[in-house]
């Protein structure tokens, strides 16, 4: 899992980009993307959708810059503004009624990393993909914010309340629920 | 016996997270161990957390490569700073200048009928093309920036064209393994009609960029010949292409020089 705390290298390429300077724009991207596309695909599990978040997370980020406060880390306040851009995404969605559509073989191919698992784990590894998905789903979202961010990303509480602006005791009940929740649903996919 | 049962089995939930550490996490554990039930939510709290733990999505990576996604970036970036962006001062310039050149061009036509001047007086006057309001220097200078311009431009399209094709992640024909490119094959046989007057006479003004036109020209004219329903296989070519010759990156690095 990469780093999420990116010290003062990313204290640097903020002030860059607070600056208008567009050439930060890069080396923040290669450090972070990969992180801000895990996060939007576990939450939306559709690769087009989690891409397009990824790029309008980083639009985003250049226009806020100037408002970053200096003084919290670079990472979280991405991974924040990832969330909510994939929760708005997840919204339009399900106005569209096309959020119930299960992942293709296609779209999971796509989305593995080369030289990935045989054929059999991925077909394994596609049956649970696809229940664990059913089971996030059924969550509130923020509740599968906090769980994205804690079993997708291995952020510490602290981190995610830092991220999703809610304090410790909220995320810990938002995780807490969401486990019972998942459970449940998870029970009930099993074959 | 109870009373710590009632205080333990809260945990049980966050020990089954992996939040719980130190002394909390042991006292927890001893707990579950002891405590049929406590075990039981425990397991099947691990059970959902293992789930997520082997989804193969948390280690997915972005079908696109990183150049494609900071060309997309930046041109959001672009789009957004336009409105509210420094003015490119030859789309000032040029109106003005020919605003002037009219002016200089009609005046004499009509002034001269309604006031001839002496003789003496005319023969003074130096012939216009001697002092001309606006020099040949100065004009030379605005075509120059035209001609940058219009290079600029027929890039920047030429990329976002490349971009759609390299990036396209949408099925048109699942069992076929075909993806839809929409518009790009019929945009590049566009630009590819508009480059000769886009940047055909750019002369000086654009020799620097001459690699990076051909390059374009060349990953254009392979898109220019695909349907808007292309199997993956070619979308995979045209993306290593542009990957291999690192075309985004230098379209980026060109219309910034080119823009000064």
């Amino acid at each position: 899992m990469e780093p999420l705390q990116g010290g003062a290298g990313d204290r640097e390429l903020m002030a860059r980009l607070a600056a208008g300077d567009r050439e930060a724009l890069a080396p923040l991207m290669e450090k972070h993307y990969r992180r801000l596309y895990r996060i939007a695909l576990a939450y939306l599990r559709q690769p087009d959708d989690a891409l397009d978040v990824v790029q309008e997370a980083f639009v985003k980020a250049f226009q806020s810059a100037p408002k970053w406060d200096g003084s919290s880390e670079a990472g979280p306040w991405l991974a924040r503004i990832t969330v909510n851009l994939s929760i708005d995404r997840w919204r339009r969605n399900r106005r569209r009624a096309q959020t119930f559509t299960p992942l293709t073989e296609s779209d999971h191919a796509a989305s593995l990393a080369d030289g990935g698992p045989s054929p059999d784990r991925r077909v394994q590894g596609r049956e649970t993909g696809e229940r664990v998905a059913a089971a996030l789903r059924g969550l509130p979202e923020r509740q599968r914010a906090v769980v994205v961010l804690r079993h997708y990303q291995d952020m510490s509480l602290e981190e995610i309340a830092q991220a999703l602006g809610m304090s410790l005791g909220t995320v810990k009940s938002s995780l807490h629920r969401a486990l019972a929740r998942m459970r449940t649903g998870l029970a009930g996919a099993r074959p | 016996m109870i009373l710590a049962h009632l205080r333990l089995r809260r945990r049980v939930s966050p020990l089954a997270a992996g939040v719980l550490e130190g002394r909390e996490r042991s006292e927890t554990l001893a707990h579950v161990e002891a405590c049929a039930r406590c075990r039981a939510e425990h397991e099947a709290l691990r059970a959902v957390v293992a789930a997520m733990e082997a989804d193969p999505l948390r280690e997915a990576e972005p079908g696109v490569p990183l150049a494609f996604l900071v060309a997309r970036v930046e041109r959001e970036v672009e789009r957004a700073l336009v409105p509210a962006g420094r003015p490119r001062w030859w789309l000032v310039a040029l109106p003005a200048a020919a605003a002037i050149l009219a002016v200089v061009a009609l005046v004499p036509l009509l002034v001269g009928p309604l006031r001839p001047a002496p003789e003496a007086t005319r023969a003074a006057i130096p012939p216009a093309e001697a002092s001309p309001l606006v020099t040949e220097d100065a004009l030379a200078r605005i075509e120059r920036n035209l001609a940058r311009e219009h290079a600029v431009r027929y890039l920047s399209e030429a990329g976002e064209v490349l971009v759609t094709v390299a990036a396209t992640g949408a099925d048109c024909d699942p069992a076929d393994e075909r993806l839809d490119v929409g518009r790009a094959p019929e945009r590049s046989r566009e630009l590819l009609e508009r480059r000769a007057l886009a940047v055909g006479s750019g002369g000086e003004a654009v020799a620097s960029a001459q690699g990076v036109l051909d390059d374009v020209e060349l990953t254009l004219r392979e898109v220019a010949d695909l349907p808007s329903c292309v199997k993956r296989a070619d979308v995979e070519r045209v993306r290593r292409e542009v990957d291999e010759r690192q075309l985004l990156m230098r379209i980026r690095l060109m219309t910034r020089e080119l823009e000064g």
